[in-house]
């Protein structure tokens, strides 16, 4: 299935990543896409604040990986410096996801080859100075079970807009 | 710390002996040491104090020219901060005096720690008494040239392991300053040593590199396992399967040669850099940490202590320069390819966002410069205007070198430190380095910026700060893990 909404300022970015991660469980796996600048890092920000991180959830972009302690362990990943699959071996990236953590990856478009068969796919687009455009797209039971429950809750939220729902097989 | 050392009088004897007694298990009486302070033509006995305090004492007898070194102590929450050593230094001194020209001394057989001080201190073992200290508990008989013990003050061979992130480096160093090596895996030619290609970020781009590297330190150096007296390795911040890599090789080959193994926070070692350039920079000071992952204002009120002031919220600032660099389409790394296009452009020509500039803290915000300067690139497109690449470079480099130069004097001038280091690979960004300079020359701010090859990572920082704290007694366990958000505490 799949999703689509808007935001209008940075902070209702953070607002319904704050949405998406009071929500999110253990194990599951939210692919962050969209150019630089388009909110991949603040709406993180806003799952981790969700989840009840409390340090400072930074760009992982230096360090490929970084774990947070929440409800549940957030493990961060940013695939932007990496520049073949095999590297994410290395990384473990695989373990990570199947660590029971809940797992955000930035870039994680880079290599769709690798992903689990059941994600969320959250695509970020810059519409304007501070709006951006927000496609949400579960490939599986779990990602579309919480895709909805995440749409539902934000609906709500001040500076959000949700578009028309649209059923895909 | 600073710690005064003097001749023992009689006074001292209540502080001397409650020492005594809570250090060793057979301790001298209060006669005992009344009737030593009664030689002097054969004695030389010393307390270390500390703000009047007493933290430590030590005497030496000599007899036909071989100094003895008796008990040693230090307070045992002053332990590992060079107090030992400060007395040995003087113990030695007035031995050479009393016309010493060998040092001996028994040491508890078991007691892993001292016998270590003083192999560092270049002293041998020389023989074993069973049952010195009573049954079952032998003695350890270690003995040096007394110019070699002299000598040794400050002369530590320290190999350093540094991992963390994209870079292989192995450095030798000895007494905490002479570099003998310094090798960077980048910077080694891999076709040839090899014969193959290496991946960029890959830990296994480490495992296949680390071997070499530290191989290429020694031998650059001149020097062989044999010769050294630690291993100092990153153990974190950094990216865990790059770290993962130094910690396990450092901890192989302590465990093969028996040499102690130090533990080094990365921060700390680019910290340290500036006092590897610049030897007699001292703390009080301010160190702004800028990098491609880091972005840190730290206070360092003694060397070993920290307090981290402000870091970035969002973006490091190297990162920002790397990512600036890839929407403009001007490739990998970004920070020198806009420091360069920047010299040609108008700082002013564009108002980017100075962000957190007057907000009280020390915190950085560089995410939504990076977005800004997305949308000044994109409103210029749509309205059909050119962009002067130059002039953006210069803009967005002055709204980052503007918020750290800010916040980095403020922090050196509410802290008043006179002493204000520039450390990591931003450092070698020419306008950082000359609106730092500028700011504190005109409020007689010190400013330490190091060469270059130690701004980005490299493994003779490591050195440094490992050396400092192998001095301390710091040792890193062989059940030690590398730690990717290790604080700098």
């Amino acid at each position: 299935m799949r999703r689509s909404f808007a935001t209008s300022s940075a902070e209702a970015t953070r607002g319904v990543g704050r949405a998406l991660g009071e929500i999110v469980g253990a194990g599951a796996v939210v692919v962050l896409t969209g150019d630089l600048g388009a909110g991949k890092t603040v709406l993180a920000k806003g799952v981790a604040e969700g989840l009840g991180v409390a340090e400072e959830v930074t760009s992982p972009t230096f360090n490929i990986l970084l774990v947070h302690v929440g409800r549940v362990e957030l493990a961060h990943f940013d695939l932007y410096r990496l520049e073949r699959e095999s590297e994410l071996e290395d990384i473990d990236f695989w373990g990570v996801l199947e660590s029971g953590a809940a797992c955000l990856v930035e870039w994680g478009d880079r290599f769709p080859g690798a992903l689990p068969p059941d994600v969320l796919t959250v695509s970020l687009s810059i519409t304007g100075d501070e709006t951006r455009g927000i496609d949400v797209a579960a490939s599986g039971p779990r990602s579309a079970e919480l895709a909805e429950a995440w749409v539902a809750t934000i609906a709500a939220l001040p500076g959000v807009e949700i578009g028309d729902a649209e059923e895909l097989g | 710390m600073s710690v005064d050392v003097r001749e023992m009088a009689y006074a001292d004897l209540d502080g001397v002996v409650a020492l005594e007694e809570a250090t060793f298990p057979s301790p001298w009486s209060r006669a005992t040491f009344a009737d030593e302070l009664a030689r002097p033509h054969s004695r030389g006995w010393l307390v270390a104090e500390e703000a009047g305090v007493l933290v430590g004492y030590g005497g030496v007898m000599v007899v036909d020219g071989e100094a003895h070194l008796m008990n040693i102590a230090v307070r045992s929450d002053r332990r590992r901060e060079g107090v030992a050593s400060a007395l040995l230094d003087e113990l030695v001194a007035r031995a050479r005096e009393l016309g010493a020209d060998r040092v001996t001394l028994e040491v508890r057989a078991e007691s892993d720690e001292p016998i270590a001080f003083y192999r560092s201190r270049g002293m041998q073992l020389a023989g074993r008494r069973a049952g010195y200290y009573g049954p079952g508990v032998d003695a350890l008989i270690m003995s040096a040239d007394i110019d070699e013990v002299a000598a040794s003050a400050g002369s530590e061979l320290i190999l350093a392991i540094e991992t963390s992130c994209d870079e292989t480096a192995a450095a030798i160093m000895r007494g905490g300053t002479e570099l003998l090596s310094n090798v960077v895996a980048s910077q080694v030619d891999f076709h040839a040593r090899f014969g193959g290609v290496v991946p960029e970020i890959a830990s296994r781009k480490h495992t296949e590199a680390i071997v070499g590297v530290v191989d290429e330190a020694l031998e650059q150096a001149g020097v062989s396992f044999a010769d050294l007296d630690a291993i100092a390795v990153t153990y974190g911040p950094g990216l865990i399967g790059a770290l993962v890599v130094g910690v396990a090789y450092a901890k192989g080959l302590s465990l093969a040669t028996g040499l102690p193994l130090v533990g080094v926070n990365h921060l700390e070692g680019h910290i340290f850099a500036s006092a590897l350039a610049e030897p007699d920079i001292e703390p009080p000071l301010v160190a702004l940490v800028v990098s491609g992952g880091h972005t840190s204002l730290v206070h360092v009120p003694e060397w070993g202590v920290y307090e981290t002031l402000g870091q970035t919220l969002d973006d490091a600032a190297g990162e920002a320069f790397d990512k600036v660099a890839k929407v403009l389409g001007l490739g990998y790394p970004g920070g020198p390819v806009i420091s360069k296009l920047a010299e040609e452009g108008d700082p002013r020509a564009i108002d980017f966002p100075r962000a957190m500039m007057h907000s009280r803290d020390y915190r950085f915000s560089l995410s939504g410069l990076k977005t800004a300067v997305i949308n000044h690139i994109r409103h210029e497109r749509e309205a059909g205007r050119e962009i002067s690449v130059p002039d953006l470079a210069a803009s967005f480099q002055a709204a980052v070198v503007d918020v750290q130069v800010a916040k980095t004097v403020r922090a050196a001038e509410e802290l008043g430190v006179r002493t204000v280091c520039l450390a990591g690979g931003v450092a070698a960004n020419p306008s950082l380095r000359e609106g730092l300079r500028e700011a504190l020359a005109a409020r007689s701010i010190r400013l330490s910026v190091p060469p270059f090859a130690f701004c980005t990572d490299n493994a003779a920082m490591i050195a440094a700060a490992g050396t400092w704290r192998f001095r301390r007694g710091d040792r890193l366990g062989l059940d030690a893990e590398a730690v990717a958000d290790l604080p700098l505490a």
